[in-house]
């Protein structure tokens, strides 16, 4: 059959499977989130701590996430939304923790001392002033993570992970068969379809989250 | 600015500096060496001093912003030199060179930040926000607009305005008038004198402008290296009593101009000139001509204001006069400093100014070059420095 | 499959400590600044070193079944790691010629107007899952095999290696140009002689990158019967065999890191002086 008719004769199996990608990325998002955010803010005002955290969710990013993934069924997770989450979750910290480092770095330093100056404490200046002030940025590495993810999420269907990954390794294992083509490409529009509605999102919560002082 | 530092030294002292130090990690120097120093209530001191001479650090050191190495703080009789420091920030205002407004609040939320913090409840916020706008000359309207739509000088103000949002007894300002362009900021030193006037409040401000330092400082300290206090003194003994050569070169030349901007015309004795009027006879202008012995005579209008000079030829020539000898154009009010008088002079016909009174423009007296300089030699008693042979031309002029 | 590190993944800055001490710092830093840049160069290799040593250890402490015994042995490993190399050499070469070339010409003034489109493009084009791109080049035209991995990497890293060369290049400070224009040079003289000599450091980073995603989504070439790393970690999944599972799999990363902190010194070495 055609492209358009497969699609609309699997619609529901595919929106199954684009719920699942979106709530395994979604969760491994939003721990990589608190991890990145708040070794962040552990680490930014120390250098040497920071170059650490930093090297070593590089390093992770570097390793082919194949054999990441490979390596934690190995030691032990299993199959399926186990070392999906927590591949996934390895590699959304750096590009969270290091916009969150560079954020809060940027604050003014101006603009810190007269909060100081003021009385604020560590805390307050940091939740304050200089949480709200890194929003942006912050925001913007937690994007690029999604982004990444969503692209590493397909591998995740073929140790048993959920998501469009699924369609295109059938479409691999059909091979000549009449909806290869097709089953691979549902898969990547699925991938695409999400991206697209990921940067939507995130265009919206941007906006709506930081102060109009900012622009 | 005289009159207030007699009554100063009866008020309490808002801060006490003792030997304070401080010498940052890794340097050998202490940036500031054992510094001490009072510093009385409602006073502006003013911090001056060549760049890297320590004058930034020993008024953050007084917040503790830097922290001291050693000495002690007193505020109001109290040691704050290891009290917490969040707390005793919160009842100093504090403004910087950069000014820092938050970027992502609106113009009433920076103001309100630390009344927030220390519990005011909305409506007095409000309520003081309100205050301090009307105060600082900027329109309720801005209150919630971004910093970013704001002037420069309009953000400087939202500064001190913030500063002072709490009440704070003691302000810090370190170069709060440095970012903006000489207009803008002379308009902000005439408004914050003004305002001081008001309040009343403690400050401590640094500047590395000698001039501003006089303008606005009740006393002034110059420092040398290491913030060692070369001088602490009102500006007006500074100037005509410098301690040293490293004061007398940092005020620079002209020294006795600045001096002269710190005094009015109105305080000094006003040279005796004959004064006559436009609907007078000429017989009774070249009478009160001959009587004072001078050479011209000043004509007032109906409302004695000074109109024209005319001199004997004049009155020979029997030209009416209203359009006789020229019209009297250098004057000056009454308020003007000897600074402004003398600039007025210097273009005159006759190297004189005339003195009116700022309200209806009357004529009070004339000032020449004599007068201003018997005004100056006063000033510096110890100086024998007026020439012996100008001593001899004042002999003859009417005391 | 590669990772993304589709925006160069390593810091290159040093974290300057924010809060600066007014005056001079004392001499006395160089010394421990050479300590940690020893550390820097010293840390990974001691760490590969160490986790290949580890695994070997613990591979041949253990007696291997007749399936392991066909996987896990020397000259199967090392055949398989120099097919991983090549198929990753080829596609790395090619994908820089033709990315950087596509960089420069749509960085031309004619193209100023399309350009942040296509860098928008590429940026959301970092969804697209590898694995997708070389299962669809396969089933599209039918065929598996050595030059379909290749074609298919170049695809796939193409608009990361792109992007990084437009950012590279738009970076570099018009003024230059601009000085280089009024001194009377022609467009061609200014592209080779200025924007692109100084858009290098951004260019080694993409080129670097590139080889990055290249060896890590190799390891998918199994999939299309390319050979590479990628066919031990399936062995493993396939048969169950965790240590072969584990063996693939952690010499494919070594693999990768290996492989990124040489271009890492290439990087260093290669970097034009004054900038």
């Amino acid at each position: 059959m055609s492209f358009p008719e497969y699609l609309t004769y699997q619609w529901d199996d595919l929106l199954e499977l684009a719920v699942g990608n979106m709530v395994v990325v979604l969760i491994a998002l939003a721990i990589a989130t608190f991890i990145g955010v708040s070794l962040g803010v552990l680490t930014y005002r120390r250098p040497a701590a920071a170059q650490v955290a930093l090297a070593i969710a590089s390093t992770i990013l570097t390793i082919p996430s194949f054999a990441l993934f490979g390596i934690a069924i190995g030691i032990g997770l299993g199959l399926g939304y186990p070392p999906t989450i927590v591949v996934l979750t390895g590699y959304a910290i750096l590009a969270i923790l290091r916009n969150t480092i560079t954020g809060l770095r940027s604050v003014d330093p101006a603009i810190i001392e007269s909060a100081k100056g003021m009385g604020m404490s560590n805390w307050q200046q940091l939740v304050r002033i200089e949480m709200p002030m890194a929003w942006p940025v912050i925001i913007a590495g937690v994007r690029v993570s999604a982004l990444l993810i969503l692209g590493i999420s397909a591998i995740a269907a073929y140790v048993g992970g959920p998501g469009f990954g699924s369609e295109i390794f059938e479409g691999l294992s059909t091979l000549g068969g009449v909806n290869s083509l097709n089953l691979v490409l549902s898969g990547m529009l699925g991938v695409i379809v999400l991206a697209l509605v990921f940067e939507v999102l995130f265009a919206i919560l941007g906006r709506f989250t930081t102060s109009k002082g900012l622009n | 600015m005289s009159e207030v530092t007699e009554h100063l030294s009866e008020r309490g002292i808002a801060i006490r500096l003792e030997k304070l130090s401080k010498t940052f990690p890794g340097q050998d120097e202490p940036a500031v060496k054992e510094l001490s120093m009072d510093i009385f209530e409602g006073e502006i001191v003013v911090y001056v001093g060549p760049s890297g001479c320590g004058k930034t650090t020993t008024m953050k050191m007084i917040n503790r912003i830097i922290e001291p190495s050693s000495g002690r703080i007193f505020i109001a009789d109290e040691d704050v030199t290891d009290k917490d420091p969040d707390e005793l920030r919160r009842h100093i205002g504090y403004v910087i060179q950069q000014i820092g407004l938050f970027p992502h609040m609106t113009i009433a939320d920076n103001i309100a930040t630390v009344p927030k913090m220390l519990g005011w409840d909305k409506q007095r916020i409000s309520k003081r926000t309100d205050e301090l706008l009307e105060t600082v000359s900027i329109p309720n309207s801005y209150r919630n607009r971004y910093p970013k739509e704001l002037s420069g000088g309009q953000r400087q103000r939202i500064g001190v305005a913030r500063a002072m949002a709490a009440d704070p007894p003691i302000m810090l300002m370190d170069e709060p008038f440095g970012a903006v362009d000489p207009i803008t900021r002379e308009r902000l030193q005439d408004e914050f004198l003004r305002l001081q006037q008001e309040i009343q409040k403690t400050i401590v401000f640094v500047t590395h402008d000698i001039d501003e330092a006089i303008k606005m400082g009740d006393r002034i300290a110059i420092l040398r290296d290491q913030s060692e206090i070369a001088q602490y003194d009102t500006p007006e003994t500074i100037l005509t009593d410098p301690a040293d050569q490293y004061v007398e070169d940092f005020i620079g030349s002209g020294a006795s101009l600045k001096r002269l901007s710190l005094s009015k015309v109105e305080d000094i004795k006003t040279a005796e000139w004959p004064v006559a009027h436009l609907d007078d006879s000429h017989d009774d202008v070249r009478e009160k001509m001959e009587e004072s012995g001078r050479e011209y005579v000043l004509l007032l209008d109906e409302r004695d204001k000074p109109k024209r000079w005319v001199n004997r030829e004049d009155i020979e020539q029997g030209i009416s006069l209203k359009e006789a000898g020229w019209p009297a154009v250098a004057i000056v009010e009454r308020h003007s400093s000897l600074y402004d008088t003398l600039d007025t002079m210097i273009t005159s016909y006759r190297g004189s100014a005339i003195v009116v009174d700022e309200n209806d423009g009357k004529y009070k007296g004339v000032v020449d070059f004599e007068t201003v300089l018997a005004a100056i030699e006063e000033m510096r008693p110890q100086e024998g420095a007026v020439a012996p042979d100008f001593i001899a031309e004042r002999e003859d002029l009417p005391s | 499959m590669s990772v993304e590190t589709r925006e160069a993944p390593r810091q290159e800055e040093t974290p300057e400590s924010p809060q600066q001490q007014p005056g001079g710092k004392s001499g006395g830093r160089s010394a421990a600044s050479l300590g940690w840049t020893l550390a820097r160069y010293l840390t990974m290799p001691v760490f590969l070193t160490l986790v290949c040593l580890s695994l070997y250890l613990v591979i041949s402490s253990r007696p291997l079944d007749s399936i392991e015994k066909r996987t896990l042995n020397g000259p199967y490993i090392i055949h398989t790691v120099v097919r991983h190399l090549e198929i990753s050499a080829v596609a790395t070469v090619l994908v820089v010629l033709i990315s950087v070339t596509a960089g420069v010409i749509l960085t031309r003034p004619m193209m100023r107007r399309t350009a942040p489109y296509i860098v928008g493009v590429a940026s959301t084009g970092q969804a697209l899952p590898s694995i997708g791109v070389i299962v669809l080049i396969a089933v599209l035209t039918g065929q598996f095999g050595f030059k379909i991995a290749v074609v298919s990497l170049i695809i796939y890293a193409f608009l990361p290696i792109l992007r990084n060369t437009m950012v590279g290049i738009q970076q570099v400070d018009q003024s230059i140009i601009e000085a280089g224009r009024g001194m009377g040079m022609t467009n061609a003289a200014v592209l080779f002689r200025i924007e692109l000599p100084l858009a290098i450091p951004i260019m080694l980073a993409g080129i670097r990158t590139a080889l990055i995603i290249v060896v890590g989504t190799a390891a998918l070439a199994t999939f299309i019967n390319a050979g590479g790393m990628g066919d031990i970690i399936n062995t493993g999944i396939k048969l169950s065999r965790d240590s072969i599972l584990l063996t693939g799999s952690i010499l494919t990363a070594v693999l990768a890191l290996g492989v990124d902190y040489i271009a890492g010194i290439a990087e260093d070495v290669l970097k034009p002086k004054g900038l």
